[in-house]
């Protein structure tokens, strides 16, 4: 049995075993406030000095659910960045990795709206994807910008990555700042009243802009350039690089429904690159003796340099009719 | 009921259509698969430098020469958090390494188990890169 074809009857096995035991899970993350195990909550934060609901502290994400929905048409290899589809591009999952003995959220998917589970992207966009995975050896543009250390981007950075996992999250007076372990970024959400900067400024992440609704803090984001994508680890699988254009409209919502979680949710609409928007909903764990490493991620990036040079050697072979 | 509930979360990892996830970036981009190499020598230095860390082993071939190699691995807090520290790679010390080539023929590779001088082996790489023997952590799945 090839490895591929053992990966093929793994997840027949996964899928049956999976499909069964866990339909029932997901619904219970799109009504917020409940607590992680979908009882209905009256827990009421404590409020900073300057009076907002206190989400302050460290929180993970660490989880055992898919992003997406898996469907037949899925083509993992390609996501995974397999130039010859060899299986090697993609591997075992590490969705266990740095979990040990962590509360891990196990759902049907990440993706809860539409309730196929199924993020609703324009063929072009996933066309373009395919492009710049399958050349990423040609040219630097094709890299996402997570791996080229600019950013895991917004709301990507926020999507689990099975390690990097850590949020802090700080208040001030008329600021949120969430700070990602991965890739050393730094949020500043002002959340007094202000607009948006307006249509002249285009940025990698947007324009963040916070108010509270009750409880909950409500992210509007627009203001993004066309260069970035909602999504860079592999782990988001199929909707990792697709592009993101300027009419990207990202709206999040943080609730704190009791002391160790706030429930995330993200409503992502782009009329360029998807047929309707879509929403992510999944738990933030507090985990105050978590320690956010570092991760300056431009001091060793040879990522791209070797890559690039790897293309150039396959150039190479290629004008002189060697075989890889 | 742990384990149970470990299974359960190791068929969900795969009903992710296996796809891999803690890599920083594609691993059949940089590194050939079909070239797996075992490299034998002495660690020079450690570069614990995001988003991959870095180990530099001077190996001596056959012919006495002694050839400087690099060994990607994964991030610096991947790594500690796996059970890698200073003391892990002091210079000087000697180890058995397997890792995957680069594909553009330079003495560079990805790494995977590390063997250290009292036995102990230790998992350097990145997890998710789908480099072949690629593994979530220690510690994770049983």
């Amino acid at each position: 049995m090839t490895m591929r074809d053992r990966r093929v009857t793994l997840l027949a096995l996964a899928a049956a075993i999976a499909a069964s035991a866990l339909a029932v899970l997901v619904a219970q993350q799109a009504s917020p406030p409940t607590t992680a195990s979908g009882a209905a909550t009256n827990w009421t934060p404590t409020r900073t000095p300057d009076g907002q609901p206190d989400i302050q502290g460290t929180w993970t994400n660490y989880t055992s659910t898919p992003f997406e929905v898996p469907d037949k048409s899925d083509t993992p290899d390609v996501y995974a960045g397999d130039l010859d589809g060899s299986g090697r591009g993609t591997g075992p999952s590490s969705f266990l990795t740095d979990t040990s003995g962590r509360q891990l959220t196990k759902a049907r998917s990440l993706v809860v709206d539409p309730p196929s589970g199924r993020v609703p992207i324009m063929p072009w966009a996933e066309e373009r994807r395919n492009y710049k995975l399958a050349h990423i050896q040609d040219d630097w543009v094709n890299f996402t910008p997570w791996e080229r250390c600019i950013t895991r981007g917004v709301p990507g950075g926020i999507f689990p990555a099975g390690y990097g996992s850590g949020y802090q999250i700080l208040q001030g007076p008329g600021y949120v700042a969430i700070v990602y372990e991965m890739i050393h970024e730094a949020r500043i959400i002002p959340v007094d009243g202000r607009p948006h900067l307006g249509a002249s400024f285009r940025l990698w992440n947007g324009d963040s802009r916070g108010r509270w609704e009750g409880n909950t803090l409500v992210v509007d984001i627009t203001g993004y350039n066309d260069k970035g994508s909602v999504a860079t680890n592999v782990a988001t699988q199929r909707v990792r690089a697709i592009p993101q254009s300027e009419a990207l409209h990202v709206v999040e919502r943080f609730t704190r429904v009791d002391e160790n979680t706030i429930n995330y949710d993200v409503a992502i609409e782009d009329p360029k690159v998807f047929t309707a928007p879509w929403k992510v909903a999944m738990p933030l764990h507090r985990e105050p003796d978590y320690q956010l490493f570092e991760y300056a991620c431009h001091e060793g990036n040879r990522a791209v340099p070797n890559t690039l040079s790897a293309g150039r050697a396959r150039d190479r072979e290629t004008r002189s009719g060697g075989s890889r | 009921m742990r384990t149970s509930r470990l299974f359960a979360a190791a068929l969900l990892a795969v009903l992710a259509a296996g796809a891999p996830l803690a890599a920083h970036h594609s691993f059949a981009a940089e590194f050939d698969g079909n070239k797996p190499v075992t490299l034998k020598g002495t660690i020079t230095k450690m570069e614990w430098t995001n988003p991959h860390a870095w180990l530099h082993v001077d190996v001596k071939g056959a012919d006495g020469k002694v050839v400087a190699w690099m060994i990607e691995g994964g991030a610096p807090n991947a790594l500690l958090r796996r059970g890698w520290n200073r003391e892990s790679v002091a210079p000087g010390t000697a180890i058995v390494v397997q890792g995957f080539r680069a594909r553009d023929g330079s003495n560079r590779a990805s790494g995977g188990d590390v063997t250290l001088p009292d036995g102990k082996k230790l998992f350097i790489g990145s997890t998710g890169t789908g480099a072949p023997g690629d593994r979530p952590e220690p510690g994770g799945k049983k």
